[in-house]
């Protein structure tokens, strides 16, 4: 007898499914291949939000089996499951997947006649149904074999438009990173598998041996910590979102890496029950540094797709602050704590997926209009794309954490709940907190003043590229899927206590505690204080009040100033009458201070070349070219591909000579080897 | 009293083995070859003639005449005609001198009694001996493949080697199924006629059958 769940799941799975093969089916028809598949996943992602909400809601019982199929094949299961944890992240899949199946039919209308829509489309909703096997399964072989699909339809995707080098090197370093991601979870698996004779995921691994505990602890995070773009894994990020198609990178930012996210919460926080004081100190470090690098990073990207990959992991690094504060605090047994930190990351979460979806939608459209990603070459864009420009500067100011919208809840909390770990922390860790404070707060100004440059730049001021001038805004439904989403960032950002509720129930399941008790008020009403110890949070009343001074203000302005008469004119320019959009402020010379300031961290060269003219006062061109160095490939990736490389010649030559000889000595010793062996044993 | 007999025949089995490692010249390998497997056969024969007179069970012997048939005639009739085509040339076969060669083969038969010797579930001392006879010609023979430049050595070394697992087998286990017995020896064929096939390729490709010259091979 199948419940009212596994319904709906087995029509979302059968919608994403029929999805994909209408994709191929149509695939000489490409706007048959382009709407219907989309229609269809759209709908899938619908059956998705309802699945989850019931759950997060919670009418339904704790742990709800959705698909059990045993073969007679031993290990060859597939045993999906939903618990509120899962519902959360299949929350957000859907969220993010209706939007996506609505940004796509207008974004891939400029694929038409270049590529092949039909097996984009395929490939799209094949790594959707491989990202709900992962949340969802609960045997680890059928959690590794969705894992590892997730990765290669993901690297299809990235390598969508194949025929750029540059494309295929970002498929090929994500490729291997990838790979490096699952090694580490393979291992960690079969030693749960060797110790516990289980294949089942959420059993109890805290009786392991300690050293085994620690074992699997940095496994996950080296395994966990690649795929979410932990600094210096990170390096595959910034290269694969700015190859993938704009709807790709805003499924893979806002969604994939936080599948890493749920790794780490369902295996280190849920199986191996947080462990030791010191894994939490780790996961805050890395999460600190991952969070300044990220952001210093990301301000001095001109290439918007890349400022936005380094960005995601800026806010990787901000969930992981949270997520290692969560840790430390569970395993220090103050489970309050842990609880409102868990919270905080998992809003932060949520509301990262929301922004990125807009951010990249917002991109991939600039991209569409302009044909370029460079900041250099656009501007003005306001002007002729106005609806993209209000939803884009929407998504910088939550991005950038600011109140009313929605990605200051998540951050706010996040710094509550270091400042209660404060209260109770030993002194070393009271140090590293402090330090953790101060990083999120450098990396939140960098991340403004990132997103300040990103819109200033190429939204404001004249157009530096006619194709820049000549933009319009997209079609409507790119429009519509950036707004819904930019609505959603607004309300969750006004009405938190209405995400909260919905993840208090995660956060129980986790933990036995629930932060709702500490809450006041209600999420519907005026005033809506989001208590947490002394502080509160109240962004609804912030916005009135916002609204009711600038109000007042203007009124009196209109009152006291008398009548005044508007014109409109051209920008003052000292009579010289000539400005062209060349006089502008650059990205790159926007961050210029900073890369003053943090010279340590990007290392940069610059370079002048002048064509020389008739005068040295008068130059007939000139090229300045700043480059900024990365740092981890230099020192870290480069030196470690250049060792493997050598190793494998050396063995080449000396181990493989070619030898015949060598190869049957090589056989005789070992046999020899043996026998002595066993004759000394 | 037969154990007594079929002793004796893996020991000369064994001394048929340190004979090809002294030997000198391809030709003379092949010869050694198929002494050591009339040998072989003369051992299949008694155990067979012993088999039918005391269970009437005529398997064994019918292995006896298959050696015979394959080992003793057909392989060695194979590898004299390979060795007529390819292009002859005398010249030193070996990596080290003979004298050498010998010694450090009967430590490889020191190594192989001490050991079998250690394993302590085999209570029949017969048993032991033959174990020990045998392993020590497997190890041999892949002395042997080590030890020669010429790729006719490697295939001999090669038949050595299965010769001392089939003395093993047959010798510790009164005959394995005849089906093993059957399989085995079309493996042997199939091998040996490749590997002669192979020969003839590297003498046009190199024009010598010296195989550390498929050096140049390597990418």
């Amino acid at each position: 007898m199948l419940t009212t769940n596994q319904i709906i799941f087995s029509v979302m799975l059968s919608l994403y499914t029929l999805s994909a093969l209408c994709a191929l089916v149509f695939y000489r028809k490409q706007r048959l291949a382009n709407i219907v598949p989309n229609i269809l996943s759209g709908t899938g992602a619908l059956c998705g939000i309802w699945l989850s909400l019931t759950q997060l809601i919670g009418l339904q019982p704790e742990q709800v089996a959705l698909i059990r199929w045993i073969s007679s094949i031993p290990n060859v299961t597939v045993n999906l499951s939903l618990d509120k944890l899962s519902a959360f992240f299949l929350f957000i899949l859907s969220v993010v997947n209706v939007g996506a199946a609505l940004y796509s039919i207008g974004y891939l209308t400029h694929y038409y006649n270049r590529r092949n829509i039909g097996l984009f489309n395929f490939c799209f909703n094949i790594f959707n149904i491989t990202m709900i096997g992962v949340i969802t399964a609960s045997h680890m072989i059928f959690f590794f074999i969705a894992w590892e699909l997730m990765s290669l339809f993901s690297y299809f995707l990235v390598v969508f438009e194949a025929d750029s080098s540059e494309n295929q090197r970002a498929g090929t370093i994500y490729l291997i990173m990838t790979h490096l991601a699952a090694a580490f979870l393979m291992i960690a698996f079969i030693l749960i598998h060797q110790f516990t004779n289980s294949w089942q995921i959420g059993g109890s691994l805290q009786d392991l041996p300690p050293l085994i505990k620690n074992l699997l602890f940095a496994c996950f995070l080296i395994g966990f910590g690649t795929k979410a773009g932990i600094i210096p894994l990170h390096i595959w990020l910034p290269y694969a979102h700015p190859a993938a198609p704009s709807n790709v990178s805003a499924l893979m930012s806002g969604v994939m890496i936080k599948i890493a996210i749920y790794g780490m919460i369902r295996f280190i926080m849920e199986a191996l029950g947080s462990g030791f004081q010191w894994w939490g100190m780790v996961i805050l470090i890395i999460g600190i540094i991952t969070t300044v690098l990220g952001a210093a990073y990301s301000f001095m990207e001109n290439n918007i797709k890349r400022l936005l990959a380094y960005c995601s992991i800026e806010n990787i690094g901000i969930i992981l602050t949270g997520f290692g504060a969560a840790c430390w605090s569970y395993a220090a047994n103050y489970p309050v704590l842990g609880a409102l930190a868990l919270l905080a990351c998992l809003i932060h979460i949520f509301n990262h997926a929301i922004i990125k979806g807009i951010l990249f939608f917002g991109a991939g459209a600039i991209y569409n209009a302009t044909h370029t990603k460079d900041m250099e070459s656009l501007g003005g864009l306001v002007k002729s794309m106005p609806f993209l420009g209000v939803f884009m500067l929407v998504a910088s100011l939550a991005i950038a954490a600011i109140p009313p919208l929605n990605g200051f809840v998540g951050e706010w909390l996040i710094y509550q709940s270091l400042f209660a770990s404060l209260e109770v922390a030993p002194l070393g860790l009271k140090v590293v907190i402090m330090l953790a404070v101060a990083g999120l707060a450098i990396g939140s100004a960098l991340a403004a003043a990132s997103f300040i440059k990103m819109f200033g730049i190429s939204f404001l001021g004249l157009p530096r590229s006619t194709r820049a001038k000549e933009a319009k805004d997209p079609s409507f439904t790119i429009i519509l899927s950036m707004g819904l989403f930019a609505l959603l960032s607004l309300g969750v950002g006004i009405f938190p206590g209405v995400l909260v509720r919905l993840l208090d129930g995660v956060v129980y399941n986790l933990s036995g505690i629930t932060i709702s008790g500490e809450l006041q008020g209600d999420s519907f009403l005026l005033y809506y204080p989001l208590t947490i110890g002394k502080n509160s949070l109240a962004p609804l009343a912030v916005l009135i009040g916002g609204c009711f001074i600038t109000g007042m203000v203007f009124l009196a302005v209109k009152l006291l100033g008398g009548s005044t008469r508007q014109r409109k004119y051209i920008t003052w320019d000292c009579g010289f009458t000539g400005l062209t959009s060349r006089m502008q402020y650059t990205a790159t010379g926007f961050s210029k201070p900073l890369r003053i300031i943090f010279r340590i961290i990007y290392r940069p060269s610059r370079e002048l070349k002048v064509e020389e003219g008739v005068s040295p006062y008068f130059h007939k061109a000139m090229k300045y070219v700043v480059t900024t160095q990365p740092v981890f490939e230099q020192f870290l990736y480069r030196p470690l591909v250049k060792g493997l490389v050598d190793f494998a010649k050396v063995v080449k030559m000396k181990v493989q000579t070619g030898s015949v000889h060598t190869y049957l000595v090589y056989i005789f010793v070992t046999i020899l080897i043996l026998f002595v062996y066993f004759a000394a044993s | 009293m037969i154990e007594n007999y079929l002793h004796l025949l893996s020991i000369t089995i064994l001394i048929t083995a340190f004979m090809l490692v002294a030997n000198k010249r391809v030709n003379e390998y092949i010869k050694t070859f198929q002494l050591q497997s009339l040998l072989l056969a003369i051992i299949a024969g008694i155990l067979g003639v012993h088999h039918v007179s005391q269970t009437g069970d005529w398997e064994i012997l019918l292995v006896a005449v298959i050696t015979v048939a394959v080992k003793v005639v057909y392989i060695p009739y194979l590898l004299r005609t390979t060795v007529r085509k390819v292009e002859y040339k005398v010249e030193k076969d070996f990596f080290w001198n003979i004298p050498i060669s010998i010694l450090i083969c009967c430590g490889l038969v020191l190594l192989s009694y001490f050991t079998i010797t250690n394993i302590e579930d085999i209570s029949d001392r017969f048993v032991k001996i033959f174990l020990i006879n045998s392993t020590a010609v497997v190890l041999i023979g892949l002395f042997f493949m080590i030890s020669r430049k010429k790729a006719i050595g490697q295939i001999i070394g090669f038949l050595v080697i299965e010769n001392g697992l089939f003395t093993a087998a047959i010798l510790s286990t009164n005959g394995m199924p005849m089906i093993v017995e059957l399989g085995i020896f079309f493996d042997l064929l199939t091998a040996v006629l490749i590997m002669g096939i192979l020969v003839f390729r590297i003498n046009e490709s190199f024009e010598s059958i010296d195989i550390d010259k498929l050096k140049n091979l390597r990418g």
